[in-house]
């Protein structure tokens, strides 16, 4: 920006204030407590001062990290695991028998259907010669990244419960979710995005809840891109709220800011030992570096031809979430601590189970393997763990004749990246896929490992709210150590 | 065994906490169901500590010198003829926690193998396990309120009120002195915010600088708690504690589409300065109270009251019903202790409080009261159905349920009428099977074209085209199919083909003796007003074949609208007669009647201790009661309804030494930024000590003996030097007072976002002060991706803040942004973060923009260019008069915007630009 001849704003507001040194708002805020335990007593209602740490600094982890950010892909609805990564041969051989168990509590009011086989071919991928069904041909060819968990064990049969005990670990009462948690204990390496960004989030099924910071600070939600019922095309224009000034030009801009800032100063001057005066001068710096680089980020157009391909944008099917995969990497490249995807509401497939799979894999198979590629062309699966889930599986007995209800005593999910072992088959369900039966990983667990990855002792983890420590995993959870790398 | 075998050992901290995470589990769930002290299998009973160290029939349990010589292990293990637990092994890592346990020596919390003392359900965090100790009852916050006498200080000119003499006391005992008083004009900004959340408007602040009267500013307090707007400010407060919104939120998220009533009698009893006393009956058992007028019949307002505890956040698609109602009086008890108590209650569900003297059973037995309570019309519907109650008299909501039964009779007449005509179709259609699948079969097989193949056989094409999808569709299990799909050729296939006629018709007759079984309890049911049993779906008839073929879309399916054309011609008269009356009678139905989300009583449940909070794992009785260590033997008797109006009057009793202590206290943050506890929600042991116990007791006091006047507290608190000191600090005050725990100076705060939001609608003209009502519509919940889902965008309505409806999945993204909290549970204090999107939220929201623009115009329009239009700017956004030098600053800065960018910006633009500038400035979001 070019510096004005004659400017009188500075002509009268010309004193700059100096900030608060860094030690003085730390004993302004916080008495000498170490962070976490000062946010901890913000929430008990001790100093009123707080916020004036910048909730998002960055913070060591508890020991070494595997892994330092994580991207997440959610396929809403529920994908049949016995019809996708957990193949069972006793299905194709009892196919039509009745269900030879006592059915546990299901989601579904009608009785239960007899077993049924799954309607696609199962084949062995990469080197590991790990089953893959022909719903994911083109992740069946990155296989040899994966780490295949199958013995996922949730409580909710409904999808709300499911949902909300996935990302929360509280399948019945509002909690912090699990990226709101990473984003507390870690903070944020980029300043100049949210630390936790979520894509297309869902609005159902608990909705915004599971992205949600609940009785953390506010700072740890995670920030939404569009929701699940915008297209792409329209959320382009903004991605994050409040981004783009539609107003002004960058320059116009900066002038008012500068204005905004020396009265702001002048103000802060006149009030000492407040270190929120300070704080939020610093957070107008931040939200305009924040506003000329984002667009940048989310710039997926500027991608070379190649990549667009990969990802299967150049398919009106898989643009979509090829869209986000894409998006998913270009902020996770500029550290963003935690990013989500989400496959709306799709894969509830209660009914058709055999047109609607298959065309929800179609939408995600290209674009997944293509971020998977991605990744490790860039190097970045060094750091990045990749984790791939919906709320639960689907049942081996048939739903209406052509349908699967929801399963979630026994599920697939996979990882992929920093921190967990490629091409390894983790877990198992019963023979005909019903319960998991070998290396059970209860949705505590899985939270306890993935915090374990990012260097996050789950147990030691905690804030006080309402005279008690939270934790994400509840008084539950252990590290299923075997699948680290 | 050895002797050294029942030595147990006294737990180490991390030891107890070993067991409860993973030994007391495991015992609960896999072992006390048949070795507890009622059922003792085996002369075993493993529910106590002494009883399991005693052993059972068998001897005892553990080793701790030879740990796997235990019986423990060896029966768990299912190694030796004795295999325990009989329904199944236990998991691996089970078995390694119980040998782990027994290595440790077995030491199991609250149990002292030398003194022998038990105590049962104890976690080892409180010492003493469920017996009262006297440092129990010595807790500060259960003691009395004790009438408090003014402590003597020496500044007596400072003491304005007898708050003062209480905060100046510890001051001066400190040597801190207070900060000075505050200008004029930042003490009416922060009286204007602190009682209606808007700035004080340029009139107001006119007539408070001209008026030098000694009670000028006890005017304004006057003025602004006889304003409307203090009820909207004051009922907001109390809807964060009654964590309101309006819908169920969880997982369906379906709307309470009454939820504004409540919120409507909040704000209407903040204005009426109801006592807070009867307002804490009235939410908890106003339905079960005479109206306050005395007059009898209805208690509207009562009952509207309860939506209190019927609008917390429910998850109603879980189909472990039972676990479901447990959670939503868990849900009723945490909010009904934190709202009036400061207790956390709700953590004694699974084991007795780690650290207050609260207990299990005081939970089941406050459990019991809402377990008694009804909230769903129907409870075990896949998605459980709310409640909704009547706000008028019983005989007129009789009246209009008649009324609109026939009209549901009326339904069930034309829906058998059609049940009937379509057996008579599909009767007529069954011997055609055999003609359709072969043909499906040639069209199939020889790749023919439906169209031509249907015109030769003479078929309906469409019907063929849905018989030839239905045969391709292989991919799904139908075992029926195998011998048609298997057929070697047209010769094989006919007699297959030629059997489904028989057994569909079979199968025909036995789906509508089914229907008329389904029908036959329906005009009870609609009698006696219960929901009607959900209709069978030919789909999952027995009978695959018949059911897939049959159903309105399978091949042979008739479409209602299909019936309706096709049907016989007196068929057709028949639908057309009911139809018609129906209508007759659907606009005779008398006006709807009003109704509420309200509780009502119901089954009163006898609540038994659920071990763990597992409801499988039943434990003692736990009678209705409140907690003992308030309570004492002060209990209710022979409770004949739920137990709420009991429980409604314990806690509204000046007895209640928390009822009064917890509400001075919000109101006393309400002015001072931070309670005299600081954890308005927890007075327990984990909460913070009050900085000033003895000013509690004296606010407690007064505030009972002013039959329970909030508006007379607000007076009390407002009109006194401390109230009305600057918020500026000196180095000094801050070194000796850092965190203001002894207020000695005003708590500078951030706008709330209803505050903030509402200012800025103010500030340009645009807040609509309309009242009450609400902005929602509908019933039930919407698709799963529609946009139904999400709250109504705040930045595109004019109303109050406090009237926007909230859909608590999707609160709005503004109130997301700015701390508004997330509507689930008790919130007495919001946490306030400072983030770079809130800043963005300032610089480029068209809501900011279209405010400034909006003030812009204005003040172009009215005030003449030049020092008056900055001042007006100035004094209307930061409700101050401006200095020269502001006022300067602000013409100069909009002058050389518009010469900087010339050409670009018009005067107005420039103003916008001024405006937006002071909106975004910290003297406008923050008050001092």
């Amino acid at each position: 920006m070019q510096k004005p001849t004659y400017d009188p704003i500075r002509e009268v507001y010309s004193r700059r204030v100096k900030p608060l040194s860094r030690r003085a708002a730390f004993r302004a805020a916080a008495g000498g407590l170490g962070y976490l335990g000062f946010l901890s007593m913000m929430a008990e209602g001790a100093p009123a001062v707080g916020g004036a740490v910048n909730p998002l600094a960055p913070r060591k982890p508890h020991f070494a990290p595997r892994a330092k950010k994580v991207i997440f892909l959610f396929m809403h609805g529920g994908p049949s695991s016995i019809d996708t990564f957990d193949f069972k041969e006793r299905l194709v051989r009892d196919h039509g028998k009745p269900l030879p168990i006592k059915r546990p509590l299901a989601f579904a009011d009608e009785a239960p259907g007899p077993l049924m086989k799954s309607p696609w071919e199962f084949r062995p991928g990469g080197k590991s010669g790990i089953l893959v069904s022909d719903l994911f041909p083109h992740v069946r060819d990155c296989v040899d990244q994966l780490c295949v968990v199958r013995s996922l064990v949730g409580e909710g049969v409904d999808h709300g419960a499911a949902l909300l005990q996935s990302f929360t670990g509280s399948s019945t009462f509002v909690r912090p979710s699990m990226g709101a948690w990473s984003v507390y204990g870690l903070g944020t390496e980029n300043q100049d995005l949210p630390g936790y960004i979520t894509i297309k989030p869902t609005l159902s099924h608990g909705g915004a809840k599971n992205f949600g910071s609940a009785f953390l600070p506010g700072a740890y939600q995670g920030t939404p891109i569009g929701h699940s019922g915008m297209k792409v095309e329209e959320i382009k224009s903004e991605p994050i709220q409040y981004l783009v000034n539609k107003g002004l030009t960058p320059e116009q801009q900066r002038y008012e800011l500068d204005m905004i800032q020396n009265i702001n100063r002048r103000h802060a001057d006149m009030r000492q030992f407040d270190p929120n005066m300070e704080a939020r001068i610093q957070a107008f710096e931040l939200a305009f570096r924040m506003q000329t680089q984002a667009p940048e980020i989310f710039a997926v157009d500027k991608e070379s031809e190649a990549t667009k391909k990969l990802y299967g944008l150049d398919d009106p099917r898989t643009a979509d979430f090829g869209w986000q995969c894409l998006l998913a990497r270009r902020l996770s490249e500029k550290n963003v601590r935690f990013v989500q995807a989400t496959h709306s509401y799709k894969w509830d497939q209660h009914s058709d189970l055999f047109n609607k799979h298959t065309s929800n894999a179609y939408e995600v198979d290209k674009p997944i393997a293509g971020l998977l590629k991605d990744l490790k062309a860039r190097g970045m699966m060094d750091d990045t763990l990749v984790i791939w889930a919906g709320e639960f599986g689907r049942t081996p007995i048939s739903e209406g004749g052509n349908g699967r209800d929801h399963n979630p005593y026994g599920y697939t999910i996979w990882m992929a990246g920093a921190g967990v072992k490629p091409g390894f088959v983790y877990g198992a369900t019963d023979e005909i896929g019903y319960h998991a039966a070998e290396d059970r990983m209860h949705i505590h667990d899985f939270h306890a490992t993935v915090l374990h990855i990012l260097g996050l002792d789950h147990e030691k983890l905690t804030y006080r709210y309402s005279g008690r420590d939270f934790r994400l995993t509840d008084v539950a959870g252990v590290v299923h150590k075997k699948i680290l790398s | 065994m050895f002797a050294g075998a029942l030595a147990a050992q006294v737990p180490k901290p991390e030891q107890a906490e070993f067991f409860e995470k993973n030994v007391r589990p495991v015992l609960a769930q896999k072992c006390q169901m048949c070795h507890n002290a009622k059922v003792k299998t085996s002369a075993l009973d493993m529910s106590t500590a002494a009883a399991f160290m005693a052993g059972g029939g068998s001897g005892s349990l553990v080793n701790v010198e030879s740990p796997d010589q235990s019986l423990l292990l060896q029966v768990t293990t299912y190694e030796g003829k004795l295999k325990m637990p009989p329904m199944g092994k236990l998991k691996d890592h089970e078995i390694a926690a119980l040998r782990e346990w027994i290595s440790m020596g077995a030491p199991w919390p609250g149990y002292d193998p030398k003194a022998g003392v038990v105590a049962t359900g104890g976690t080892g965090t409180r010492k003493h396990g469920n017996k009262l100790t006297e440092e129990d009852k010595q807790f500060w916050a259960f003691q009395p309120v004790k009438k408090q006498p003014l402590p003597p200080v020496k500044n007596k000119a400072w003491v304005q009120a007898p708050v003062d003499a209480f905060l100046l006391a510890k001051l001066e005992e400190k040597g801190v002195p207070p900060a000075p008083p505050a200008d004029r004009a930042t003490l009416l900004r922060r009286a204007t915010f602190d009682l209606t959340g808007l700035p004080p408007t340029e009139q107001e602040m006119k007539e408070f600088a001209a008026d030098r009267s000694p009670d000028a500013f006890g005017k304004v307090v006057e003025r602004l708690l006889a304003s409307p707007r203090y009820g909207e400010k004051w009922g907001r407060h109390w809807l964060d504690i009654a964590r309101y919104a309006d819908s169920t939120g969880n997982d369906e998220d379906h709307r309470y589409p009454y939820a504004y009533k409540y919120r409507d009698y909040v704000i209407k009893a903040f204005n009426d300065d109801l006592p807070y006393h009867q307002f804490v009956k009235e939410q908890v058992a106003g339905d079960l109270l005479p109206a306050r007028d005395g007059k009898p019949g209805l208690n509207r307002e009562g009952i509207i009251a309860t939506g209190f505890l019927a609008l917390g956040a429910k998850a109603i698609a879980q189909q472990d019903k039972q676990k479901m109602l447990y959670d939503i009086y868990d849900e009723q008890v945490d909010t009904v202790t934190k709202t009036f108590l400061g207790l956390t209650l709700s953590c004694a569900r699974c084991h007795d409080h780690k650290f207050d003297p609260l207990y299990t059973k005081d939970y089941y037995g406050m459990v019991g009261i809402f377990a008694s309570t009804k909230n769903f019309k129907d409870d075990q519907s896949h998605v459980s159905k709310l409640l909704f109650t009547p706000l008028v008299p019983k005989e007129q909501y009789e009246r209009y349920e008649a009324a609109e039964a026939l009209v549901q009779h009326k339904q069930i007449d034309l829906e058998i009428a059609m049940e009937k005509e379509r057996r008579r179709l599909h009767e007529k259609l069954a011997p055609q099977i055999p003609v359709y699948m072969m043909a499906a079969r040639e069209v199939e097989l020889k790749k023919a074209d439906v169209a031509a193949v249907a015109a030769a056989r003479q078929l309906d094409a469409k019907m063929l085209g849905r018989w030839v999808k239905y045969f391709a569709a292989r991919e799904v299990p139908r075992p029926w199919l195998a011998e048609w799909d298997k057929a070697a050729d047209d010769a094989a296939a006919q007699p297959i083909a030629n059997g489904f006629v028989s057994s569909s018709l079979d199968s025909l007759a036995a789906w509508h003796k089914k229907l008329e079984a389904y029908r036959k309890p329906q005009r009870r049911q609609i009698e006696e007003k219960n929901m009607l049993s959900e209709k069978p779906k030919l789909i999952n008839e027995k009978d695959r074949f018949f059911g897939q073929v049959f159903d309105n879309n399978g091949p042979m399916g008739i479409s209602d609208a299909q019936l309706n054309a096709e049907a016989s011609l007196a068929a057709q008269q028949e639908f057309a007669a009911i139809k018609a009356e129906q209508k007759r009678l659907k606009d005779a139905l008398p006006p709807e009647p009003e109704m509420a989300c309200a509780v009502q009583d119901g089954h009163p449940v006898q609540q038994k201790v659920f071990v763990r909070g597992d409801y499988n794992s039943l434990g003692e009785d736990a009678p209705k009661h409140f907690p003992v260590v308030m309570a004492g033997g002060r209990q209710p008797q022979n409770v004949q309804g739920s137990g709420r109006l009991e429980l409604a009057e314990w806690l509204a009793s000046p007895e209640n030494p928390l009822a009064a202590r917890v509400m001075v206290n919000r109101i006393w943050q309400g002015h001072f930024g931070e309670g005299i506890v600081r954890t308005p929600d927890n007075f327990g042991r984990m909460g913070e000590r009050p900085t000033h116990p003895e000013l509690l007791d004296y606010l407690a006091t007064q505030f009972i003996g002013s039959g329970w006047s909030v508006k007379s507290m607000h007076r009390k608190l407002m009109l006194s030097s401390a109230y009305q000191m600057a918020s500026a600090t000196t180095p000094g005050q801050f070194e000796a007072d850092p965190e203001n725990k002894l207020f000695s100076r005003a708590v500078r705060r951030r706008l709330q976002v209803e505050e903030m939001r509402d200012a800025l609608l103010g500030i340009a003209g645009k807040l609509d002060l309309t009242m009450g009502g609400t902005m929602q519509s509908g019933f039930g919940t919407d698709g799963e991706n529609s946009n139904g889902r999400l709250s109504i965008n705040p930045e595109e309505q004019v109303r109050r803040t406090v009237y926007l409806p909230l859909r608590r999945a999707n609160l709005p993204a503004l109130f997301n942004l700015f701390d508004f909290g997330d509507a689930t549970t008790p919130q007495g204090r919001r946490i306030i973060t400072n983030v770079a999107p809130q800043a963005l939220f300032m610089m480029n929201s068209k809501f900011v923009a279209e405010q400034a623009q909006t003030l812009a115009a204005a003040l172009v329009k009215e005030i003449p260019a030049g020092r008056s239009r900055a001042d007006k700017a100035i004094s209307r956004i930061l409700n101050r008069e401006a200095s020269a030098a502001d006022a300067d600053a602000m013409l100069s800065y909009v002058d050389s915007f518009q010469k900087k960018f010339a050409g670009k910006m018009t005067e107005a633009d420039a103003w916008q630009s001024a405006c937006r500038v002071l909106f975004a400035s910290n003297e406008f979001m923050y008050v001092d």
